[in-house]
């Protein structure tokens, strides 16, 4: 019912340096870019937190470039510039397509590519009001002892429901984090883990500062399942990505988001050949893609609906692909 | 002052006259108002869904620096509910709470943040009691009661028959029987729900703000609740943002606003969150149509039998109007011989239902549309022609005794089908795309209010003072359906004056008449004959003093566009400033009133429950959908809807294509994807990602036409437009559905899991079909 905003004090550095060094002075402090995931989890009552850092004065974060080793964008730049930079749309179709099923127009405006990468797990039983989690004794994602989502389970099963990491990860993203020892790099895939109460390997003091793409060969695409044509979370988003290797015979990554808790990479183990059937290796993508996702009861979906269509859109896209 | 009036005003496409105000972002809604000097109110609401309430102790929040007042159902010993035999709901709660998220107590504070620290310290002790979320587990047999006089858990009730039944399903050659299932959906309406109380203690007067539909109901509870005569209350309804029948009883939270104000002396704003808007609800009830049709070879209907159960939540509110509707809008569209119709009303332990657009009639429309549609397949007949072999004469009285005196139906039913190259296209498009159709009617208005007084059921009066601005004084409370327009333009049709003339003066008790309210379609009917009669009267006036002045008959006066001359004359024409002048000079300022009363003939049958549904006349609508559909994931893409709809004479077309664009827009969203969800009670969709109003991007192209039949009681002819087009699209689209995908769905809404589920039975069904 709590739609008071709780007191808090909002830092606003100028470079990466002061952002680390505002993240060492608090450990509950939290990033703040666009704020449209972490301002509707404040007025629900699920941060805590008493610092906000706003990151959207820090000019080295909101670069896109390009040069030999491919193509880097930085965590503040938005996802309505990724959506239409020519150097996305042209070479890394996916991630623009991703961009463009993210809420709506207001939201990409503001919303960035670092703050979509890091987004909080979603749950039926989690993203509700204060009042609602209460009178539900809470849940083990936040001040509970139990996930209502798998009771007998050890785990939060919350899903991940970013829509750029599978297509971020079709390309080979490696991400940069800064941190109080100097910057690392950290392949997309590697950055999550899953658990839904914990599904970032991000360090309190770290902050993530640019996803770098080697140079694109081949040609990618996003589709995302959901109930309406915008707004929505996905129920499950793939991302494919598919390769010439020679004359006749393509090879193909995929990535799933919105099933687990973490974004899902697909190992397609064949290439589609010449004396392939195409049929056949499109079917069995399908299964490959259903055996590999777990969706859960976190939406007012059913979890065998989301199962199927990611599946579906998988082998989908994928013969779009080849097939243009 | 003098600019001529070139057009009539009425029938012509004009901007809403509020319209500015809201586009400018300038209108000031409830939670808009000034709060400077206000205190913040906040809710307690029920953590469970069925308990005794053993204690509830609120000393320590009284005692909380910063707060003014604390309430709780001990303040408040009178129940309210917006039918006078059925008022069973208390404000906040007393003996027990029925419903997660029902109001325990309530806190005004200086601000938010100490209120909620507030609701923090009140202490409660709850002894839980068995609870029941669905209608069949409420009625079970050993079911705790919800309400002590209420056996079986069923409110309400309703079993009538019309024809003989028996005999008229005997002679059918075709008859079918299907069950239907309809989910629970919400308004949705864009503005949260908020109130604003003022209580002055010196003059025991209470200033009351809100997001009514219904002020004078609001007025009347309010009386009741506080134990204040009604002459001491002022109730002011500002710019509202939706409604759709969320708002057309009086909310738990407008009088808990108005207890805190009184207990804290002072001013209370209320703002309730998205949350707490769906938690106070009012919704469409879930629903189980069973309904059997039987049909001779030519489409002619001969008998409908249909029983329908409503899960209507905790509380009665306007529950057994809903329940008597969904029988008696089985009649008033077709020429049915014999009707059965049996309804339950059943409590459960969640948020009241209450009256959304389409009244009572939605998901049975849905449920009869498909049938037939489904029959007429069965018996090879077209879907228009099977309409067309079952259409009313008017006038004509239906077999329940409702008034019908226009009928555009075959209008309707002609245009969509030639719009859509009906005849050319269905049947004949690709698989996973198709065609459906659905027609639909709904009430210009209960033509027996709630509140029977006897008084008139509208009331408007016009001023016209020496600045020749003619202000007129209605109660009729536009909710953005364009009420306060249709009264701007029936005054300055009847006057033939410049509609900017006319000034819209609406919904404060203190100034305008008194108006049942916007409910049920019935301010253009109702509000909008009262204030021709206004304006006619007033008309008279001026036609005399123009008279008197041209010293001549006033019945040889003729005035037209601001202008009086001497019928036949052609010469000394008198400007409307003239006039005016003229008028005043006998006895200054100008007032007079129009006012309309239903009459007994249009006030239904005699038999028990036989007001609900009786009405001044219906509006009429058909519409097609076409659609594809996905058949891997289930998704449904609606391409392009044709509606049109009778409402007698559109006084605004503009307005009336917003509103059928609008009731289309919204038949979609129950379709497709808007339902709620409730955990053991707890409400899951009660924000706006959840519960999934479509977006522009499912917003399909929708090609309006207006069938005017112009009704001989209504004003200009006119009837309602808001609602007849809601309840034909669900059946039209289920049915372009099944044209598309071969397959019928039973169910409400068609989202892509529900569908996809059902394309995968289908195919297993066929494969163990083939093996075997």
């Amino acid at each position: 019912m709590s739609a008071v905003m709780p007191e808090f004090e909002m830092l606003r550095p100028s470079t990466v340096e002061e952002v680390i060094a505002a993240r060492n002075a608090s450990s509950s402090a939290r990033i703040c870019a666009g704020g449209t995931d972490i301002i509707v989890n404040m007025r629900h009552g699920l941060s805590e937190t008493g610092t906000l850092i706003d990151i959207t004065a820090v000019d080295e974060l909101k670069r896109t470039e390009s040069d030999a080793d491919g193509l880097h964008i930085g965590a503040g730049v938005t996802l309505a510039e990724i959506a239409e930079l020519p150097l996305i749309t042209e070479s890394y179709p996916a991630i623009a397509e991703a961009a463009q099923t993210i809420a709506g127009p207001t939201h990409r405006n503001v919303a960035t590519v670092g703050g979509n990468l890091c987004l909080d797990t979603r749950c039926l039983y989690y993203n509700q009001s204060h009042w609602w989690r209460k009178a539900n004794n809470f849940c083990l994602k936040y001040k509970g002892d139990i996930c209502h989502v798998a009771p007998q389970g050890n785990r939060c099963r919350a899903a991940f429901s970013g829509d750029l990491a599978p297509a971020l990860m079709v390309h080979g993203a490696i991400l940069e984090i800064a941190g109080p020892g100097g910057p690392r790099r950290v392949p997309l895939a590697d950055f999550y883990r899953e658990d839904g109460a914990d599904h970032l390997t991000l360090a309190p003091d770290e902050v993530v500062t640019t996803a770098h793409l080697p140079s694109a060969n081949g040609v990618s695409a996003y589709a995302k399942v959901r109930v309406r044509g915008a707004i929505d979370f996905p129920l499950a988003g793939v991302a494919v990505a598919c390769e010439k290797l020679d004359a006749s015979s393509h090879r193909f990554v995929v990535a799933v988001t919105g099933t687990n808790s973490c974004p899902v990479a697909i190992d397609v183990p064949d290439t589609l050949g010449e004396d392939q059937d195409p049929d056949a290796f499109f079917s069995n993508l399908n299964k490959l893609v259903q055996k590999n996702v777990s969706p859960q009861r976190t939406s007012t979906t059913a979890a065998h609906y989301r199962r199927l269509s990611a599946a579906t859109m998988a082998s989908r896209l994928a013969r779009q692909l080849w097939s243009a | 002052m003098n600019a001529p009036v070139k057009d009539r005003v009425a029938g012509r496409p004009t901007p809403l006259v509020d319209g500015i105000e809201k586009v400018s972002g300038k209108a000031v809604y409830t939670a808009d108002l000034e709060t400077s000097d206000c205190l913040t109110g906040r809710i307690l609401r029920s953590p469970v869904s069925h308990a005794r309430i053993v204690r509830i102790d609120t000393s320590k929040a009284e005692r909380l620096d910063g707060v003014a007042a604390v309430v709780t159902g001990a303040d408040c010993p009178h129940t309210f509910g917006v039918i006078p035999i059925a008022m069973n709901e208390y404000p906040m709660a007393r003996d027990k709470v029925r419903y997660r998220g029902e109001p325990i107590a309530a806190v005004a504070a200086r601000d938010a943040r100490t209120a909620d620290q507030a609701l923090d310290l009140i202490d409660i002790e709850l002894e839980e009691l068995p609870s029941y979320y669905n209608a069949e587990q409420a009625r079970a047999p050993g079911s705790v009661l919800l309400h002590d006089d209420k056996a079986g858990n069923v409110e309400r009730e309703v079993h009538h028959e019309f024809g003989d039944v028996a005999a008229a399903f005997a002679e059918a050659d075709l008859v079918r029987e299907e069950v239907f299932t309809c989910a629970e959906v919400n308004h949705a309406q864009m503005e949260p729900h908020a109130a604003l109380a003022e209580y002055d203690r010196e003059r025991d007067r209470l200033t009351f703000h809100s997001v009514t539909q219904v002020p004078f109901y609001v007025h009347l509870t309010l009386a009741r609740c506080l134990e204040m005569d009604t002459s001491r209350i002022r109730v002011v309804k500002p710019f509202v943002g939706g409604g759709f029948g969320a708002r057309t009883e009086t909310l738990n939270f407008e009088i808990i606003t108005a207890l805190l104000a009184r207990a804290a002396s002072g001013k209370v704003m209320m703002r309730l969150s998205r949350e707490e808007s769906f938690i106070t609800h009012r919704g469409r009830p879930d629903h189980h149509v069973t309904i059997k049709i039987g049909m001779n070879d030519g489409g002619r209907i001969t008998a409908v039998q249909c029983q329908v159960l409503q899960r209507g939540g905790a509380y009665a509110g306007y529950g057994l109007v809903t329940i008597l509707y969904a029988g008696a809008l089985l009649h008033g569209i077709y020429d049915i011989p014999a009707i059965k119709y049996d309804g339950y009303r059943i409590y459960a332990n969640l948020p009241p239902c209450g009256a959304m657009r389409g009244h009572g009639t939605v998901d049975v429309r849905h449920a009869f549309e498909q049938l037939i549609d489904r029959m007429a397949r069965e018996l090879g007949l077209d879907p228009f022609e099977l309409r067309r072999a079952n259409l009313l004469k008017a006038p004509t009285r239906t077999l329940n005794d409702l008034m019908v005196n226009s009928y555009g139906l075959p209008e309707c039913l002609d245009k969509v089908e030639a719009a859509s190259k009906w005849n050319e296209r269905h049947g004949k498009l690709p698989s996973g795309r198709g065609l459906g159709m659905a027609a639909s009617h709904y009430v210009s208005g209960a033509a027996k209010p709630v509140h029977w007084t006897g008084e008139p059921h509208a009331v408007v009066t016009l001023k016209l003072d020496f600045d020749g601005g003619i202000t007129a004084l209605t109660g009729a409370s536009d909710i953005g359906q364009g009420s306060t327009t249709m009264v701007a333009l029936a005054a300055a049709e009847v006057l033939g004056v410049d509609l900017a003339r006319i000034q819209v003066v609406c919904n404060d008790s203190a100034i305008t008449p008194k108006d049942n309210g916007s409910y049920s379609s019935r301010v253009t009917f109702m509000v909008g004959n009262a204030a021709i009669e206004a304006a006619r009267n007033l008309r008279e006036i001026l036609v005399k003093a123009a008279a008197a002045k041209l010293d001549a008959d006033p019945e040889d006066i003729e005035c037209a566009g601001e202008a009086f001359s001497v019928r036949g004359s052609g010469q000394s024409i008198l400007s409307f400033a003239e006039v005016v002048q003229a008028a005043l000079a006998v006895d200054g300022t100008i007032t007079t009133k129009g006012t309309f009363t239903c009459p007994p003939e249009a006030q239904g049958g005699k038999h028990r429950g036989g007001a609900v549904g009786s009405t001044m006349g219906f509006s009429y609508a058909a519409q097609v959908v076409e659609v594809s559909v996905d058949i891997d994931t289930g998704q449904i893409t609606v391409e392009k809807v044709w509606a049109a709809l009778d409402c007698g004479f559109a006084i605004n077309p503009l307005a009336v294509e917003g509103q059928i664009e609008g009731s289309v827009w919204m038949g979609m969203g129950q379709a497709l994807s808007e339902e709620t969800h409730y955990i053991d009670g707890l409400p899951v969709h009660a924000n706006f990602l959840d519960y999934r109003v479509p977006t522009i991007v499912e917003s399909p192209d929708i090609d309006v036409q207006i069938v005017e039949s112009n009704d001989p009681l209504g004003p200009f002819g006119a009837k309602e437009a808001g609602e007849g087009a809601l309840s034909g699209f669900p059946p039209a689209l289920a049915n372009a559905v099944a044209d598309a995908i071969g397959l019928d769905l039973s169910f409400l809404p068609l989202t892509p899991d529900r569908v996809q589920q059902a394309l995968i039975k289908a195919r297993r069904d066929m494969k163990r079909r083939k093996v075997s």
